[in-house]
């Protein structure tokens, strides 16, 4: 279909370009002049070309040209490699004068690579790139949450919380444990770029084949993302201010809860449904009509749990330098308050990086970067205890205060002020008043201080070899604080107030020497690196300890000394990992034309026994230019193109623990301590076995081939990448669950694992520009396909993540990662497939309906898969896949005159969702919580039977909610505006030339979502990468409504 | 110029050379905070390995089970025994729902959990028996503190193995459970053979210890006779063998630390959490609280059962371990005996309803059941109108966490007083149920009981009526019934009398000692293993006979649906998941 139209375009071209031939004729003149660019000066070896002839010149060692031209009609099209190419009526000019400009195709774009740098034309390897002001674009405060639909081949699944990092996966799953791509900011290697400021970012380049990715060997299996901060330029002092300030809108929150009449009316359904009478504490004889409490508070729990927050972000930067001298500063602060109540996150971050050339041969320089974090109430997400459930499961009868005259409740005698909660009556549930508790520890805060710097040295030997050597440093504090409060208002109360205090502090260092020698010789373009590393991460202690029983409750008070009782206290001593390897890689290309490049590293690593400690990882890489061929040479719609392929393993060690190849005892209170002396009060240390070793654990490998070309096409408008790839993955660590009667002590993990993956990533872009208007769109798309080909012997299969009723997610051989398991919902029972016994008082099941546990009219009834006539575990099956079809990203950018307008649009294909908020809120005895009006108003009856929502009833077994089915599977497809910007640059005469630039902008943010789920929103956070697509009260991404400035001086 | 260069390159080549060289010692990182096996093969060693076999003599530890697989048995022993129900509402612990519906699947959490949590133990004990052979080995222990570290881990061995044992063998061939001792291959070990010879030798390993141990929390030679007169009774109905091990521990028996053992002179007393190690008690597990593990050594295993009125009942949460009507409607009297009939082998003690305030609102008014009871249930049910410890009267329904799914009562053995909070409790947890009213594993009265059992069963002595009226006749001592707030008023009706006449012959005495074993031990995590014992695959018709009473309570169609039982609920599957762990080694017992 696209290689169609591409042909038709070229036809098209021809056809123009013979008709400009038809039209000249002959009025020779000469034209002179000279071309140059604003960085380089003159420009030699400039083509000119008369438009719609072959005659044309070359520009000279000075830039200068002379060419003869048929007339005034003539147009001179100026062409350079690494320049926007431009055509210039000559009119009556006889002098001529042209600046060009460089190009802005992204192929001429210096890219920051393994160890090196390089043109992105001349890259072999899958390798995307990511601009600053891409990532600047989305106002958050994590540069990983800002990569999300940038480039093609990554996934980023979001955290709706302020300062979370995001979930970023690079092609699929390498591994049932971490898979974190690996990080190099500035030359040194980290697993967390959290901290960074994002208007500190010059580039990010993401490694994502072997071929790019595989030089760093043993941490490349997850891809690698290269960061680079801002440098200074020679260009004079340059001041940059950039602020941006907004709201943020919660939204309405879950449209589908019953108020507090409804959920009344409910009860009185399943008395109904269940053939109950009984008084009902709080509505009354059931026999009559439900009467509501004069507390009644009517809540909307979202309400009460949310807030419209602010966001704002200021950076001021200074950089400058001369051609001995470079230096960028920068200060940033950054202050997010959560649209949850009490939820906040706040960044302080300054950073330093300089260069000094010392006698024409010697670069030393450094980069440092300090940064302050602090939140509070970021823990809550996902979880039963977060603020979107809530919203789900506290009943709307409880008010958020007790606003009446003395009232004697079950846990408590209410007064004015006191908050309302569960503790009021019977039957209000087991949620608590999330306003109470919030408020209650709203004082609680985490902070963080990180210094990540490195100081290098480059040495020049000869021309073209250097070495160069880079030591970084990375070491984070964090203190936290954590009040729990006594509590009277719940049905479960907390007797004694509580109060944990925990520092800790961690630390890593990477010593990184490199020879690179980089020449072209005639033809031949030859770089060459090898290199020498050693690296120490993981270090780090830790310390907490809790009191219990507060004299007051007064912030000033708590600290663990002033309590009542000393609760306990703990300490831990990381056994931290250390690395050494070698490295090599190798690029040459001749003419340009035809590409081949080579990397291997050898790592050894400490968390492997000696006999299998190292581990040599290779990739060989080819391109070849092939428009530059003559046979291309009739193809003028394609102005570049180049195929690619490579052939290389990656590794990974980060699922191993430091520990695994040791045998183990220990013993600590919780688990292996015993009152012999029956104090009642006392314990006395005992020891375990802790942890069995595998001194044979060693490497997982990941086999990757990837193919692919970069096409520049139609005069420079389109640009197209893609690349096609497989990545098998073998020898993955597992820890294989030990047989019971093997204890409880760790297992070890063993290489016994498989995965495949494979996918395409594509990027399109396409650049327009007519007279003062300007577009720039550009399209990622991004694929993979996963599936589990081997867990361990024996294993088909492993579950992971909990619920209420069990694991939901199941790995297993054949399928994708992370799979949905359970019944499949055939539909529900109707009365014609049961009937009822009343001597046994159960139904059973009519001719060719299974034998179903729990069966009755109005309940799940499950397919029988296999057909035996009951309905047994073996009917379980693959219910659901929350890996998606395809995720896709597009930006468009429009300028006109001053003017600019950015939309970024993400979208998710095909991904499942498990939307277990229905586990809470569509069944009755899924504890005494707020329901769903569904259940309410859709649900089952003997007059309702094409219900899809089951029977209201307070039977819970495994035809209500006891088991996982196809019932809680929806379609998790998406399609989301994540930002549209509007800016005006303002003409530098109309400020009076104070400023070098300066723009104003308005930005939406999420506006608006298009999707079949429904659940608050189908981005869903996500925690391991075994276990996700459950949405267990995620929190939705707010709206942002923004102004912003950015200034130049 | 050029040399200069040249020697840059040897310099930097040299440097990385020597970097390389040391990478060896670089990459040498043993783990911090961690201890190895050599270290441990000392005296002091040996003993920590074997108190941390012991820290799970309550069948739970962090990462080691949890309620689930509590050693109190008030799952698998209590309600599936029909003297409580689950409790708290229907979506709440789901898995609980089909074992006492009879009609669990061999894929149930709560299986696999005790499993685990039982052969922790198991893999303790052989840990503790290994290490011991090491310090032996190198001299760093005597002959003498080898047999007593050995003694005391195989007792233990025995004990963890008896209790999976009770649950997942075939009671007639001893098959289904695997048997591991030091020297097992974990992979290899399979399920298919007699184990029962083996965990009697190490039971009896344990009557070699001396009676005085030093420290109440170990197993002595009384501890140890009883364990192995159980297994005896329960694996093999060897009762005469366990006769005279009883005989031995009631005459010259002492605990642990030495102290005698006897009843306690009052019922009630018995369960207050000040009073675990008095008398009454053989064995108690030593529950500690406050102790920095987060309450991991405090009752934790019973933390969800305590009533659900938050601040004026005790513990906080969560409603669970309700008693059963039929529980309570057996505590009935007529003239001070229990309404069964020996010489016919009946009962009638559910034809009389105790009645209760099921479906009234606590501001309604309620008349309590004025017929005659056994005092011994205002100490195992609590319900509404009867003073509960120190904490008022039970107030009813706001008291239950949902009347209409668990029925009226609450759980009453294991609670702590209102004087004890904070003492005996865990502090600042989310609950105040973490006490340390240490579950009484063995107690006196359970001894005499399984006595007379052997006696009745072997036709020797009084076939057991001495030891039961002996009981019953404790349970009469008035200083022992609940009284009214005055102290002096009984709380209900109390009348209970000893037997007048012995027991004619085994069965007549039969029906009274499995009686008495449901009045005096209910909801102590007995009743399932004792049906099991005396019914084998009858216990069916025992059981039925319960739940047809049961299913008739207004709260039964939504907690007895759809429940099945049958001779095959004389245990539970294997579970599904070790046999897939064990690629299938493992083989399923049904």
């Amino acid at each position: 279909m696209r290689r169609t139209k591409l042909w038709k375009s070229g036809v098209l071209s021809l056809f123009l370009l013979g008709f400009a031939l038809s039209m000249s004729y002959a009025q020779q003149r000469t034209v002179t002049g000279t071309v140059t660019s604003a960085d380089e000066g003159a420009l030699p070896g400039v083509n000119i070309v008369i438009q719609g002839t072959t005659q044309g010149a070359v520009t000279g060692a000075d830039g200068n040209y002379t060419i003869q031209v048929p007339g005034n009609d003539a147009v001179l099209v100026f062409s350079f490699i690494g320049y926007t190419t431009q055509a210039v009526p000559v009119g009556a000019q006889s002098t001529l004068d042209v600046v060009l400009s460089p190009d802005v195709t992204s192929l001429d774009e210096i890219v920051v690579t393994a160890y090196a740098t390089q043109k992105k034309k001349d890259l072999t390897g899958a390798v995307g790139v990511i601009a600053s002001d891409e990532l600047t674009q989305m106002p958050q405060g994590n540069i990983t949450q800002q990569m999300q639909g940038r480039v093609a081949g990554v996934n980023v699944t979001q955290d709706a919380r302020p300062g979370q990092s995001a979930k970023v996966r690079i092609r699929g799953f390498a591994s049932f444990g971490n898979n974190n791509p690996l990080y190099v900011v500035d030359g040194v290697p980290t697993t967390d770029v959290s901290t960074l400021n994002p208007q500190d970012i010059e580039s990010m380049s993401v490694l994502k084949d072997a071929g790019a990715a595989s030089i760093y060997g043993s941490r490349a299996s997850n891809g690698v993302i290269v960061v680079t901060t801002k440098k200074g330029t020679s260009s004079g002092i340059q001041v940059n201010f950039n602020m941006y300030a907004g709201m943020q809108d919660p939204g309405k929150g879950p449209s589908t809860v019953v108020n507090a009449q409804e959920f009344a009316d409910l009860q009185w359904l399943v008395y109904a449904n269940d053939g109950i009478s009984e008084v009902h504490p709080i509505y009354g004889d059931s026999n009559g009509s439900p009467t509501l409490p004069y507390w009644n508070g009517d809540t909307d729990w979202w309400n009460e749990v949310t807030q419209t927050a602010p966001i704002q972000n200021y950076d001021l930067s200074l950089s400058g330098g001369n051609d001995n001298s470079k230096f960028y500063a920068s200060l940033g602060y950054f202050d997010q308050e959560g649209v949850v109540i009490t939820n906040w996150f706040r960044r302080f971050s300054a950073r330093f990086n300089s260069e000094f050339k010392i006698k024409d041969r010697v670069t030393l320089g450094q980069n440092l970067n300090i940064v302050h974090r602090s939140d509070r109430g970021t823990d809550s997400n996902d979880t039963e205890n977060g603020a979107a459930m809530a919203a789900y499961t506290t009943q709307p009868v409880i008010p958020v205060y007790w606003t009446y005259d003395p009232f004697p409740g079950l846990s408590h005698t209410f007064v004015d002020g006191d908050w309302g909660s569960t503790g009021l009556a019977p039957r209000l549930g087991n949620k608590d008043n999330w306003v109470a508790d919030q408020t209650r520890d709203a004082d609680d805060v985490w902070q963080n201080l990180r210094v990540l710097g490195s100081v290098f040295a480059d040495v020049k030997i000869i021309e073209g070899l250097n070495f160069r050597s880079t030591f970084g440093g990375d070491i984070g504090f964090t203190y936290l604080t954590d009040w729990a409060g006594k509590t009277y208002e719940k049905s479960e109360n907390r007797a004694t107030s509580t109060y944990r205090e925990q520092g800790e502090f961690g630390g890593a260092w990477t010593w990184t020497n490199t020879l690179t020698f980089a020449r072209q010789l005639g033809d031949h373009n030859i770089l060459a690196v090898a290199g020498y590393e050693a690296a120490k991460t993981g270090m780090g202690r830790g310390v907490n300890a809790t009191g219990a029983g507060y004299f007051s409750e007064a912030f000033s008070y708590r600290t663990v000394a002033t309590a009542a009782n000393l609760l306990g206290g703990s300490s831990w001593y990381n056994t931290p990992r250390s690395l050494v390897s070698q490295f090599v890689r190798a690029d040459y290309n001749f003419r340009d034309r035809y590409y081949l490049s080579g990397t291997v590293r050898r790592d050894g690593s400490s968390v492997f026994g000696a006999e299998s400690r190292y581990g040599v990882f290779p990739s060989v890489n080819a391109g070849w230019r092939i428009s530059e061929e003559s046979f291309m040479a009739g193809a003028d719609f394609i102005s570049d193109l180049k195929i690619r392929g490579g052939y290389g393993t990656m590794g990974s060690q980060i699922n191993v623990s430091t520990s695994n190849q040791f045998f183990l005892y220990g013993g600590n209170p919780s688990r292996s301590f015993y009152d012999l002396n029956g104090t009642s009060n006392s314990s006395l240390p005992g020891f375990r076995p802790t942890r069995i070793g595998n001194a044979d654990a060693k490497w997982e490998t990941s086999i990757n081939t990837n193919i692919g070309f970069d096409a520049v096409l139609l005069d420079r408008k389109f640009e197209l990448i893609f690349d096609w790839y497989t990545k098998q993955s073998i020898d993955l660590l597992f820890q294989p669950e030990l047989p019971g009667t093997a204890g409880r002590a760790t297992a070890p993990d063993v290489n016994v694992g498989e995965m495949y993956n494979s996918g395409i990533d594509l990027q399109l872009i396409y650049r327009q520009i007519w007279g003062d208007f300007s577009l720039e769109a550009n399209l990622t798309l991004t694929t993979y396909n996963n599936e589990i080909k081997a867990i361990a012997d024996g294993y088909d299969y492993f579950d992971s993540g909990g619920s209420r009723i069990g694991a939901l997610n199941r790995n297993l051989v054949g399928e994708a990662i992370g799979s949905f398991w359970g019944y499949e919902v055939q539909g529900l029972f109707q009365e014609s497939d049961l009937t009822w016994d009343a001597v046994e008082e159960v139904w059973v099941p009519n001719d060719g309906v299974a034998v179903q546990d729990g069966a009755e009219p109005g309940f799940f009834r499950y397919t029988d898969l296999d057909g035996d006539g009951e309905i047994t575990p073996d009917d379980r099956m693959v219910i659901g896949n929350p890996n998606p079809d395809f995720t896709y990203g597009l930006n468009l950018v429009l300028g006109y005159k001053g003017f600019d307008l950015t939309a970024f649009f993400y979208g998710v294909q095909g991904a499942e969702i498990n939307n277990h908020n229905r586990w809470w809120i569509d069944f009755w005895p899924s504890f005494q919580n707020t329901k769903s009006t569904d259940l309410l108003n859709n649900s089952w009856t003997p007059s309702r039977t094409d219900a899809t929502t089951p029977k209201a009833s307070n039977k819970s077994n495994f035809s209500t909610n006891t088991v996982s089915n196809s019932y809680y599977i929806e379609d998790g497809s998406y399609f989301r505006l994540k930002n549209l910007q509007i800016g005006y640059t303002f003409d530098r005469a109309v400020l009076g030339n104070a400023f070098a630039n300066a723009r104003i902008y308005v930005q939406g943010v999420n506006l608006f979502t298009i999707t079949n789920y429904t659940g608050q929103d189908p981005e869903l956070r996500s925690g391991s990468d075994t276990f996700f697509g459950v949405d267990r009260g995620n929190l939705p991404v707010p709206k942002q409504f923004l102004i912003g400035v950015n200034l130049g001086f | 110029m050029k040399k200069l260069r040249f020697l840059t390159v040897i310099a930097v080549v040299t440097g990385l050379l020597a970097m390389h060289s040391c990478s060896e010692e670089f990459l040498e990182i043993t783990p911090n905070g961690a201890l190895d096996a050599q270290v441990l093969a000392t005296y002091e060693g040996v003993d920590a390995l074997l108190i941390g076999a012991y820290s799970m003599i309550d069948g739970l530890a962090e990462g080691a089970g949890g309620w689930e697989s509590a050693s109190s048995g008030w799952v698998f022993g209590s309600i599936r025994g029909m003297v409580a129900n689950k409790g708290t509402d229907s979506g709440d612990q789901p898995d609980i729902n089909p074992l006492q519906t009879f009609t669990e699947t061999s894929t149930n959490p709560y299986l696999n959990t005790k499993w685990q949590a039982t052969y922790e133990g198991v893999s303790r004990a052989n840990g503790v028996i290994l290490t011991a052979a090491v310090a032996l080995e190198n001299g760093t222990i005597s002959q003498a503190e080898y047999d007593s570290f050995i003694a005391q881990a195989r007792v233990l061995r025995g004990v963890y193995h008896f209790w999976v044992w009770k649950l997942f063998a075939d009671q007639n061939t001893g098959m289904y459970i695997p048997y591991v001792d030091e020297t097992t291959d974990v992979k290899l070990v399979t399920n298919d053979v007699d184990v029962r010879s083996m965990i009697i030798a190490d039971l009896e390993a344990g009557t070699t210890l001396p009676l005085d141990m030093g420290q109440i929390g170990r197993f002595n030679k009384t501890v140890s006779q009883v364990f192995l007169a159980k297994a005896q009774m329960q694996m093999y109905k060897d009762w005469s063998t366990a006769d005279a091990l009883l005989s031995e521990v009631i005459a010259s028996g002492v605990q642990p630390a030495g102290g005698t053992i006897g009843l306690m002179p009052t019922y009630g007393d018995i369960f207050d959490a000040a009073q675990r190690n008095a008398v009454e008690s053989v064995y108690t597990v030593q529950y500690s609280v406050n102790d920095n593990s987060g309450a991991w050594n405090a009752g934790r295993g019973e933390v969800l059962n305590f009533p659900y009125k938050s601040g004026a009942s005790p513990g906080g949460c969560c409603g669970f371990f309700n008693p059963t009507q039929d529980f309570v409607n057996s505590f009935n009297t007529s003239g001070g005996l229990p309404l069964i009939d020996l010489a016919a082998q009946t009962y009638s003690y559910n034809t009389v309803k105790v009645t209760n305030d099921q479906g009234i609102d606590i501001n309604d008014p309620y008349t309590e059941f004025a017929g005659e009871l056994d005092p011994r249930l205002d100490w195992s049910a609590g319900r509404r109108g009867i003073p509960y410890w120190d904490w008022g009267n039970h107030t009813g329904q706001d008291w239950i966490r949902d009347q209409t799914y668990s029925g009226p009562y609450s759980p009453k053995k294991q609670v702590y007083k209102l004087s004890q909070e904070g003492t005996l409790t865990e502090v600042g947890n989310w609950t105040s149920g973490y006490t340390a009213n240490g579950y009484r594993m063995i107690r006196y009265a359970d001894v005499l009981l399984l006595k007379a059992e052997c006696e009745a069963m072997s036709s020797t002595g009084d076939l057991g009526f001495g030891e039961v009226n002996q009981i019953r006749a404790r349970a009469a001592n008035p200083s022992g019934f609940v009284m009214e707030d005055d102290g002096v008023t009984p709380a209900a009706n109390y009348v209970i009398n000893e037997y007048p006449t012995p027991f004619a012959n085994t069965a007549e005495a039969m029906h009274a000692i499995k009686f008495e074993r449901k009045l005096e031990l209910g909801q102590e995590g007995h009743r399932y293993y004792d049906l099991q014992r005396w019914y084998g695959s009858n216990i069916a018709t025992e059981l039925q006979r319960i739940m047809d009473y049961e299913s008739t309570m207004e709260w039964a169609n939504l907690l007895y649906p759809g429940a099945s039982i049958g001779s095959e609920d004389v245990n539970f599957p294997v579970p599904q998941r070790q046999i897939d762990v064990s690629n299938n080694v493992l083989i399923q017992n049904r």
